[in-house]
């Protein structure tokens, strides 16, 4: 894609280049244009976004990680639905919808006069492709079993879509706020988009930063900052400085209460809290021994005392859940008391299971903190009931095609940031592998629940099960921490499933 | 040098700078063999408080986990001591062979060695290190060494080829094989003796470079995994504390401070003692 000259000139400025003087009279245009209303920020201003999560490439159906939600959900893609801030699902692309009367066909009717940054418009066309790219053989979106109930998808004109299911799905509109609505005339999209998103993609350095611009053909409201760019750090120190000393105006997550220290009663720094969807958890390959044996888990479950850890990690931080339900999702009830911290139980449980004397197993830890710490603390509480962890260190590369891809582990530590995302075991063909027909029951048979009370108390009832039956090892919800410069207002303070819209942040002056 | 040369080389006294090489690279063995037998507190008790400043009952202080510093200092020690000496003996093991028999072997083959030699050379150790340990399954202590002796081989393995060519031009060596001493006796008797204090200055050398590339693959978790206590891990971990808790990320540092710079001090005072070309400086 050609870039506008006002991308080029951001280009220029974003990331310090010289400015090329014939291209200067032409941004100068633009800025006349929008600085026109007296305002109290500065719409011209550029924000730097620190983050940890660098995208391992820009298709969030191709395993790309959680950093390309963060950096291009509701920024350079929208999706027919959006999920907000505060948790609510609401029409994105879409103008309206219906549902037929046996919850099987849902049709909707797209917005008016959108367009691609390419510049074709938005078609129904366009939005079959974009549906069956996620639930394509080949795609690796962490949603692609949640749409597999799709049937059939019709574009009977440009502005209608009809998808048929196979079943009911009352979450529908929530999982299609996860599928990105990109152009389908658009042929690399791993290294560049199409999308119809506020801001368009002006440049991804690799290990670096990635910069986006406005999108000056945007259908909606134009964003109030003349462009973000996500700079990557693989050391939350090292990020922690870059907020101190100027060089990012906003860090997306804090990674340990210590840094916090830096930023909380100094009047520079705004720090606030918000509500977390982010697990830290032990997930065992439930499909070898001897974590096919819910007693083991169990067992295992017992030995570890989470609130140590919580407190060694988080400090006066974060909360402990119990199971892999955040408060933040309608199915949350606390399941601490559930294989609550007891090792003498736990010995007794392993006795029971016929590990009297333990067992040991390798633990794949990514090279990132906290993992190895946790891992740690974790070969330490286990030794104590006789199980022997060996600790083997990957990097996030080796975590996607070991684990995610082959299922060639015993046990992995993984943060989860997804929101909602209890959906993963009921199926069975997930990385963990958890596979109790009577939770893909719930699970699945919720969908078909015909109000969203049902659905809630059956996905509880899921939970509660999950629980029992110690599928993972959830260790610790995290704190949703953002810190910004205190001229630097307007962004998400939540980051459900990790999306960070940028669209809305302001910079004073 | 202006000074004129006498017939008898007095035995110059040992520089104290030297000494104290010596005393701090004791410092670290002494701590290592110890934690052999006795450390304050066992590796995996967790039983202190986050972040405990040094105090009495912690006198380094302690990590998040509540685990005490000094006890993962100790241990530190034995484990930069074992991957130290471990990977400059697979170091020497490799290079003394290669350079001996470069040394010995048809222009041919020099000429390839020394250029294999210059070659791996211009590879940063820590580099080779790293390739060997991605190739291997997973990362172990043993890894470490190997992977370390590894990259260090080619250095040995140019100085010992120049050391050896230089011993085999002496007339003692033609006066050897005339006498009918073979080759395997020839590099036993008189080149190896011989070579010794100069490869051994540069072994000593080696060691600390070692030490440090342990302590930079631990610090990036190629090193050796845990439990094994690595300085370079110390520092790794004390680093998102760096601010409330310094003293968790000075101490491996110094530890590692003190075990290099002592270790270049003993080169040093070998070099002074067994170098001809320094002596009378």
């Amino acid at each position: 894609m050609k870039p506008t000259p006002h991308a080029r000139h951001a280009a220029s400025r974003l990331f310090s280049r010289s400015i090329v003087p014939a291209l200067t009279a032409v941004s100068a245009l633009s800025l006349t244009a929008t600085a026109g209303v007296a305002q109290d920020y500065d719409p011209t201003a550029a924000i730097t976004i620190g983050s940890l999560y660098e995208p391992q490439n820009l298709d969030n159906t191709g395993g790309a990680g959680q950093g390309i939600n963060e950096a291009f959900n509701g920024n350079v893609y929208e999706g027919l639905f959006v999920l907000t801030d505060d948790g609510d699902v609401a029409p994105k692309l879409v103008s309206d919808y219906t549902v037929s009367d046996d919850g099987l066909t849902y049709t909707f009717t797209l917005k008016d006069g959108i367009t691609f940054h390419s510049g074709d418009p938005l078609t129904a066309a366009d939005v079959k492709h974009s549906i069956e790219r996620v639930t394509a053989e080949n795609s690796a979106s962490s949603r692609k079993s949640s749409l597999a109930i799709i049937d059939s998808i019709d574009a009977p004109d440009d502005a209608t879509v009809v998808v048929t299911l196979k079943k009911p799905s009352i979450s529908l509109p929530y999982n299609l706020s996860y599928v990105w609505i990109v152009n389908d005339a658009a042929t690399d999209i791993t290294a560049s988009e199409d999308g119809t998103g506020p801001y368009t993609l002006q440049e991804w350095r690799r290990g670096s930063a990635l910069a986006m611009v406005p999108f000056e053909g945007y259908w909606g409201d134009a964003p109030t900052n003349d462009g973000v760019m996500f700079q990557y750090f693989t050391d939350a120190t090292a990020q922690n400085n870059a907020l101190l000393t100027g060089a990012v105006d906003i860090i997306t997550s804090v990674q340990s209460p210590d840094a916090l220290s830096l930023f909380t009663d100094n009047p520079d720094f705004t720090v606030s809290e918000g509500a977390s969807t982010t697990k830290e958890l032990m997930a065992y390959n439930d499909r070898i021994e001897p974590f096919n044996n819910p007693t083991v888990r169990a067992a295992l479950a017992r030995a570890v005392d989470n609130e140590k850890l919580l407190g060694a990690i988080w400090g006066d931080y974060g909360t402990l859940i119990g199971s892999f339900v955040p408060p933040t999702d309608p199915w949350y009830v606390d399941l601490t008391g559930v294989n609550a911290y007891d090792p003498d139980s736990a010995k007794a449980m392993l006795a029971e299971a016929g590990y009297p004397d333990g067992f040991s197993f390798t633990l794949d830890t990514p090279d990132y903190d906290p993992h190895p710490i946790v891992a740690q603390f974790l070969q330490n509480e286990l030794a104590k009931v006789g199980v022997d962890v060996s600790i083997n260190i990957i990097t996030a590369n080796e975590w996607y095609t070991k684990i995610y891809k082959a299922h060639d582990f015993d046990a992995t530590l993984q943060e989860h940031v997804n929101h909602r995302d209890i959906v993963f075991y009921g199926n069975p063909d997930f990385y963990w592998g958890y596979d109790n027909p009577e939770v893909t029951q719930l699970i699945s048979g919720s969908e078909s629940a015909a109000t969203i009370d049902e659905q809630t108390a059956m996905l509880t009832e899921a939970n509660k099960i999950i629980a029992e039956d110690a599928a993972s090892m959830w260790l610790y919800l995290y704190p949703q921490i953002v810190v910004s410069t205190s001229n630097v207002t307007g962004y998400p303070l939540n980051g459900l499933n990790s999306q960070f819209f940028a669209a809305d942040i302001k910079k004073a002056d | 040098m202006s000074t004129p040369v006498t017939t008898a080389p007095r035995r110059r006294r040992t520089n104290p700078i030297h000494w104290l090489g010596f005393v701090l690279v004791g410092v670290i063995v002494l701590a290592g063999l110890v934690s052999f037998v006795w450390t304050p507190y066992a590796l995996s008790d967790m039983a202190g408080g986050r972040l405990e400043a040094p105090n009495w009952q912690h006198w380094a202080g302690t990590d998040r986990l509540g685990r005490d510093l000094f006890t993962q200092l100790m241990i530190g020690a034995r484990i930069a001591l074992v991957v130290g000496s471990g990977a400059v003996a697979i170091g020497a093991a490799i290079g003394i062979t290669t350079g001996v028999l470069a040394a010995f072997a048809t222009r041919f083959f020099d000429d390839a060695l020394a250029a294999l030699f210059d070659i791996l050379i211009a590879f940063p150790t820590l580099l080779i290190a790293m390739l060997v340990v991605a190739a291997r399954e997973e990362a172990s202590l043993g890894t470490a060494i190997l992977a370390l002796g590894i990259g260090l081989s080619p250095v040995v393995g140019r100085v010992t080829r120049i050391l050896t060519k230089r011993i085999l031009s002496q007339d003692y060596i033609t006066a050897a094989r005339v006498s009918g001493t073979s080759w395997p006796a020839i590099v036993f008797w008189h080149i190896l003796p011989n070579i010794a204090p100069f490869l051994g200055v540069n072994l000593a050398l080696q060691f600390g470079l070692a030490v440090m590339a342990e302590a930079s693959l631990s610090y990036l978790g190629l090193g050796a995994p845990p439990p094994n206590a690595s300085w370079g891990r110390m520092l790794q971990e004390a680093q998102s504390t760096v601010y409330t808790a310094p003293w968790g990320a000075v101490l491996p540092g110094l530890a590692l401070f003190t075990l290099v710079i002592g270790v270049n001090l003993l080169a040093d005072g070998l070099r002074d003692r067994f170098d001809p070309t320094q002596r009378g400086a």
